[in-house]
């Protein structure tokens, strides 16, 4: 029988099996959990666990830990993350792996607690200064995130990348039975800093960024190309089709069946790689369909735009329009989808795109 | 499926019924979700969780939607939840809750005296397992024996198995204390 487990706890746990052994952060509702689980867990199993003074100081040790090749780990929610943006970016920019939790709480500026998807410009358009990107997971269950775990750390470290685990509240905070992944055998990673000096130092005016950028586009290219992940169901023939992800995106699961149910047809893309976005699934789209629907917890439409680009762009001949159902906070009742998506059909909702 | 939303105030123990209610259908195998409020809406205010359990179906939305049953241990609890319960639902409330006499008709109301119980048989602390053992009875879903089983399992793995005879003494006060409302179990 698979044990209830909380979901931070359950995540955290995941964690160290996936070979994480360093860890520093800054508590904040609603992810506390992993980082006080991992206060008592990480001695256990011979890792490190640092509370630090600030966000800032966190990601900054995570870039110590990770240069050490050591897979490392934070985890914050909301303006927490923000603060962490400075770290993120000179850890994609050092080429460093990490893996970076965030489990989104609504609002701006300090926000609120409840459970959200405000924060999807932010984690798949690189959030911090510069020219990057990470590997954005969204699971939609604590089950789904705590297998994503292990995949995280190794697309971080085949790409010397930084992977954000985009949960929400509501993930950290629910409890689900959860079958637990065995423990990986992790290697300290070959290009790893060996306290002496193996390495040239290159100073900020010897960059070649041009020759840089190159590498850098090829990287995202090929995990464009090569990363895409997602669920679908019944799109091939489908008149409207959902596009939703996370808590959000198991709710539409359960509206289009029930849609199905009645007649309607209706299909789901559920994104596993927010970035990379699943273009590809775009492309097995009915070419008939009559638009796609985002299900979405923010105010101000965030998916819609991806699910726009990538419907004009895999269906080029049809302007195909664009819905977005945006419920704010909280994760929809079935029958607010449902009802919306009628909403839709008979033409009382104007498109985005 | 079903959705039960359990209702109180901070420290009546409302999210440990509804762990209890959850690790039972656990046991039984079956899916089931458990989600709570949290943050600073449990300091001082209305706490509460959701669990939805179901034998065959995945659970697809484990947030608040159209409980089958609410437990309403405070009467802000009741206030905030009663217009959500399903119609031709149950409304569990404890010692001092009243019914105004306004309220909806379209749902069967259920009351006992948890704290009393509770404190008769000695264990004042016990009346949200009394709870408990109401909900079991109402919902019809799972044999009275399993339940119990489940549940001090449960407090035995957080080091409490001390508690496992007083607790399935409040249990099975609750459980007499009602008749089963439920004629179309989830599970049997």
């Amino acid at each position: 029988m698979a044990e209830m487990m909380k979901g931070n706890e359950a995540i955290a746990e995941a964690a160290v099996r996936a070979g994480a052994r360093f860890y520093a952060g800054y508590p904040i509702t609603p992810s506390s959990e992993i980082m006080e689980y991992l206060s008592w867990r990480m001695e256990e199993v011979g890792g490190s666990f640092v509370q630090a003074e600030s966000e800032l100081a966190g990601i900054n040790m995570v870039i110590g830990a990770s240069a050490c090749g050591v897979r490392a780990l934070t985890a914050s929610s909301g303006p927490g993350i923000s603060l962490k943006q400075e770290g993120i970016s000179t850890l994609c920019d050092e080429g460093l792996p990490a893996v970076v939790i965030t489990q989104v709480r609504y609002g701006n500026g300090l926000g609120t607690l409840f459970t959200a998807q405000c924060d999807y410009n932010r984690e798949t358009r690189g959030g911090g200064q510069g020219d990057y990107r990470c590997i954005v997971l969204c699971p939609s269950s604590v089950q789904e995130f705590v297998d994503l775990m292990a995949p995280a750390y190794e697309l971080s470290e085949k790409y010397r990348i930084v992977v954000i685990m985009m949960g929400e509240g509501t993930l950290g905070q629910m409890m689900e039975p959860v079958t637990l992944p065995d423990f990986v055998e992790t290697k300290r990673t070959p290009w790893a800093l060996t306290g002496k000096y193996d390495y040239k130092k290159i100073g900020i005016f010897e960059r070649d960024s041009r020759k840089e950028a190159v590498e850098l586009r090829e990287k995202y290219d090929a995990i464009k190309e090569n990363e895409q992940r997602w669920f679908d169901e019944g799109i091939e023939d489908a008149d409207y089709v959902f596009v939703a992800y996370g808590v959000p995106g198991r709710a539409t699961l359960g509206a289009i069946r029930e849609l199905r149910a009645e007649g309607e047809k209706v299909g789901l893309i559920r994104p596993i790689t927010a970035w990379p976005f699943p273009e590809k699934a775009f492309a097995k789209i009915n070419p008939a369909c009559k638009g796609v629907i985002t299900v979405e917890e923010n105010a101000t439409g965030q998916l819609v735009d991806d699910a726009a680009l990538f419907i004009k762009k895999t269906h080029k001949d049809r302007n195909i329009p664009a819905y977005a159902l945006t419920y704010v906070y909280n994760t929809p009742p079935i029958r607010s989808i449902k009802a919306d998506y009628f909403r839709i059909k008979n033409g009382e909702v104007k498109e985005v795109y | 499926m079903r959705e039960i939303v359990f209702a109180g105030s901070g420290g009546q123990g409302v999210l440990t019924v509804g762990l209890i209610i959850s690790d039972i259908a656990a046991t039984e195998g079956l899916n089931v979700t458990w989600v709570p409020s949290y943050g600073s809406a449990m300091r001082g205010g209305t706490a509460n969780c959701t669990v939805k359990y179901c034998a065959e179906n995945y659970i697809y939305n484990p947030s608040q939607e159209q409980p089958d049953l609410l437990l309403a241990m405070n009467e802000p609890s009741l206030h905030m939840f009663l217009p959500m319960v399903a119609p031709g639902g149950t409304v569990l409330v404890g010692d001092t809750v009243t019914i105004p006499a306004d309220a909806r008709q379209d749902v069967t109301y259920v009351h006992v005296n948890c704290t009393e119980i509770a404190t008769s048989l000695g264990n004042p602390k016990g009346a949200n397992v009394v709870m408990t053992g109401a909900i079991v009875k109402l919902m019809g879903d799972f044999s009275r024996e399993a339940a119990i089983a489940a549940m001090n399992h449960m407090f035995e793995k957080k080091g409490k198995a001390k508690f496992n005879e007083s607790n399935a003494k409040a249990f099975d006060a609750g459980y007499n204390a009602v008749e089963c409302l439920s004629d179309a179990s989830c599970v049997r």
